[in-house]
């Protein structure tokens, strides 16, 4: 969940945890406000019949009929005397109850009742005063309902508010993060421009991507000094070697013994070379070294490498067919983009049988270019095809000079550009390389 | 015709300076930036070949610096360990001839200096005979007595290479470098130079008996004169 959405949360939670505590509250007070305002009132009441007992109408009323009756028009009051068992030694407190009663058949109302028991002329009397409460209810339901509005609205605003607001509080936290992290391919090219807040927090975390990408530019930087200095300080003294022993075979009076040592040696010595180019190239591919400003014409690059390799393809007598039928153009490095596919068209002619076929096919789908290069060689099992690209990988091949960096340089090339490279192979049956140029990716 | 090998390595010099004296050329070296300078001032060399990685600067100031010059037409062939593509470019771009990287073979050295004397001063004689044959290097053709031999592009590479190192042996390694370009993975000791060679040989035996043309067990091809 989003910190902005947690927050809004958070806030709005609270808000109606506060709003629901000083509604119940208020709600709890005004009951017990009233209920003691009825009460008194009720208390008053209760004397004043005491007093008037002797009055001729209750008098009257209790000797003839033992009960006395006494409502007022709209039913807002009454007062109840009943007889009840004779006891003489009655308490003289006084009990409050809630009760709904009809007093005229029609209609109930809720009253809040006085009880006492009293006794007068050797009889137990039980006086009930009561006084309706819906004034006080309806009061209670008109804060309830008035409650909940506030609730529900201070909710809906509450939400909006906090998500405008940490919409806004975080903006420039979001725009650390893409401008500072997502869209940095390269350290190299890091834009140290401070994102404008006023959060310190964020300034913070700012500064601290900004020195942490210095500091992995900086290593980045040695690195590429690194690789530079390796080429220069390997490759320097294989060239001295290599001349030297140019040099000694042009002496006359060498042995044939020797003369064969000092190419076998010269040989070796081009092994090395390759070994460290090919390594020299992976690393520069992927320090991101290479410019990749050229729109790159896929058929022409397979075109020019067919041309190149026809006499290797010739030699095995395989069938090269070409089925492209797109003409597709990435944006790349285009001596990479041949490196590539030379590495994997030269790998389906070293593995292919004697009069077997290579096949070169292209589609497009949903805007997705693939280009499939297919063999009828050696194939790969399961296992080796996961292997394939690891560095220094190598199977049985007739070529005794296979130094297994061709699939290290394709992986690092494809990476470079975004191709996904897909094997699928069956072994002794061929092999298919799909690579697809999915710009998405 | 004489040379400036610009190179700090003392080691390189003096072998690039061995062959190329035993080639017939004068050689002078100069180790550092600034004595290169000052050789450029004062003579006039058919050939400079410039390191890129000097001791004190970049070996492209000295191009510059030379291009500067009025009246100068020193073929300059930058030799580097750097080889980057950029370096090539750039070099190209600035006026040099050719581009070296090391570790680089000397027959191939020689055979684009000799690409370059005849680029630079429009032989007029660019024809090379070899026992009968006129190798014509400006319209890659072989003729014997006007009739032209009908060679690929690869067999007449091949031939040439072999003829420009005459009576040396030359490895298929360095064949194969110097005909395909220093491919990655492109392996030397398969045999698919030797498919030319054979082609060749075949061709070249329908006009003249080829006993000079000697494959050296093993290693690989001599052309004896």
């Amino acid at each position: 969940m989003k910190l902005q959405v947690k927050l809004a949360l958070y806030n709005t939670l609270t808000k109606v945890a506060i709003i629901l505590f000083t509604g119940l509250l208020i709600l709890l007070s005004i009951e017990k406000i009233s209920y003691n305002h009825i009460e008194v009132r009720l208390e008053d009441k209760k004397e004043e019949t005491l007093r008037s007992l002797e009055s001729s109408e209750i008098n009257h009323s209790l000797s003839t009929q033992q009960v006395y009756t006494d409502n007022n028009i709209l039913n807002e009051e009454f007062i109840n005397i009943t007889p009840a068992k004779y006891d003489p030694n009655i308490s003289k407190g006084v009990k409050f109850t809630t009760e709904t009663r009809n007093l005229n058949k029609k209609d109930f109302q809720t009253y809040r009742i006085l009880s006492h028991k009293f006794n007068f002329k050797g009889h137990t009397y039980l006086l009930q005063i009561g006084e309706t409460i819906e004034s006080v209810e309806e009061l209670k339901s008109i804060i309830k309902k008035f409650t909940l509005l506030v609730l529900f609205i201070a909710l809906v605003l509450t939400l909006i508010s906090d998500l405008v607001f940490t919409k806004f509080l975080l903006a420039p936290f979001y725009k650390i993060i893409d401008r500072k992290l997502i869209k940095v391919n390269d350290p190299m090219n890091f834009d140290y421009e401070k994102i404008k807040t006023t959060t310190q927090d964020f300034e913070l975390l700012d500064d601290s991507i900004s020195s942490l990408m210095k500091k992995i530019s900086n290593l980045f930087i040695l690195e590429k000094q690194f690789i530079a200095n390796v080429s220069h300080e390997l490759l320097t003294p294989i060239s001295i070697i290599s001349s030297r022993l140019e040099n000694i075979l042009l002496h006359e009076d060498l042995s044939e013994g020797s003369e064969n040592k000092m190419h076998a040696s010269l040989k070796t010595l081009n092994r090395l070379k390759s070994i460290i180019n090919s390594l020299l190239l992976i690393s520069k591919v992927e320090n991101n070294q290479f410019d990749k400003g050229d729109m790159v014409m896929i058929a022409g690059v397979i075109k020019e490498i067919h041309e190149e390799l026809e006499d290797r393809i010739e030699e095995k007598h395989l069938t090269f067919t070409n089925h492209l039928k797109y003409i597709f153009s990435i944006q790349g490095n285009r001596p990479l983009m041949h490196t590539l596919l030379f590495n994997i068209i030269n790998n389906s002619i070293k593995y292919n049988n004697p009069k077997g076929s290579i096949t070169i096919s292209d589609d497009l789908i949903d805007d997705i270019y693939a280009i499939t290069i297919t063999d009828t060689g050696a194939g790969m099992e399961q296992k080796q095809i996961d292997n394939a690209f690891n560095r220094f990988e190598k199977f049985d091949t007739d070529e005794k000079e296979s130094y297994g960096l061709g699939l290290a340089i394709v992986k690092s090339i494809t990476a470079f550009h975004n191709i996904k490279v897909k094997i699928s192979s069956v072994k002794n049956k061929g092999t298919a390389v799909k690579l697809i140029f999915d710009h998405a990716a | 015709m004489n040379v400036l090998i610009v190179e700090d390595e003392k080691g390189l010099a003096l072998e690039v300076d061995e062959f190329l004296s035993h080639e017939g050329f004068t050689v002078e070296h100069a180790r550092t930036k600034k004595s290169a300078e000052e050789k450029i001032f004062v003579n006039n060399y058919d050939f400079i070949l410039l390191d890129l990685g000097l001791p004190d600067g970049d070996g492209f100031g000295l191009l510059k610096m030379l291009k500067g010059l009025e009246k100068r037409e020193d073929a300059v062939i930058i030799l580097t360990a750097r080889g980057a593509v950029d370096d090539r470019v750039m070099g190209l771009e600035q006026g040099a001839d050719d581009y070296l990287a090391k570790p680089f073979s000397l027959s191939e050295l020689l055979a684009r200096m000799h690409a370059i004397t005849r680029r630079k001063h429009r032989l007029e004689s660019n024809d090379i005979n070899i026992k009968g044959l006129r190798v014509n290097i400006q319209n890659r053709t072989v003729m014997y007595n006007d009739e032209r031999i009908n060679l690929t592009k690869k067999e007449f590479e091949i031939f040439n290479y072999l003829v420009l190192n005459k009576n040396r042996v030359i490895s298929r390694t360095n064949l194969t470098e110097h005909v395909w370009g220093d491919v990655l993975e492109i392996n030397s000791d398969s045999n698919f130079v030797d498919v030319h060679v054979k082609n060749l040989r075949k061709k070249l035996s329908q006009y003249i008996p080829i006993d000079w043309f000697e494959t050296v067990r093993s290693i690989g091809y001599r052309i004896n004169i």
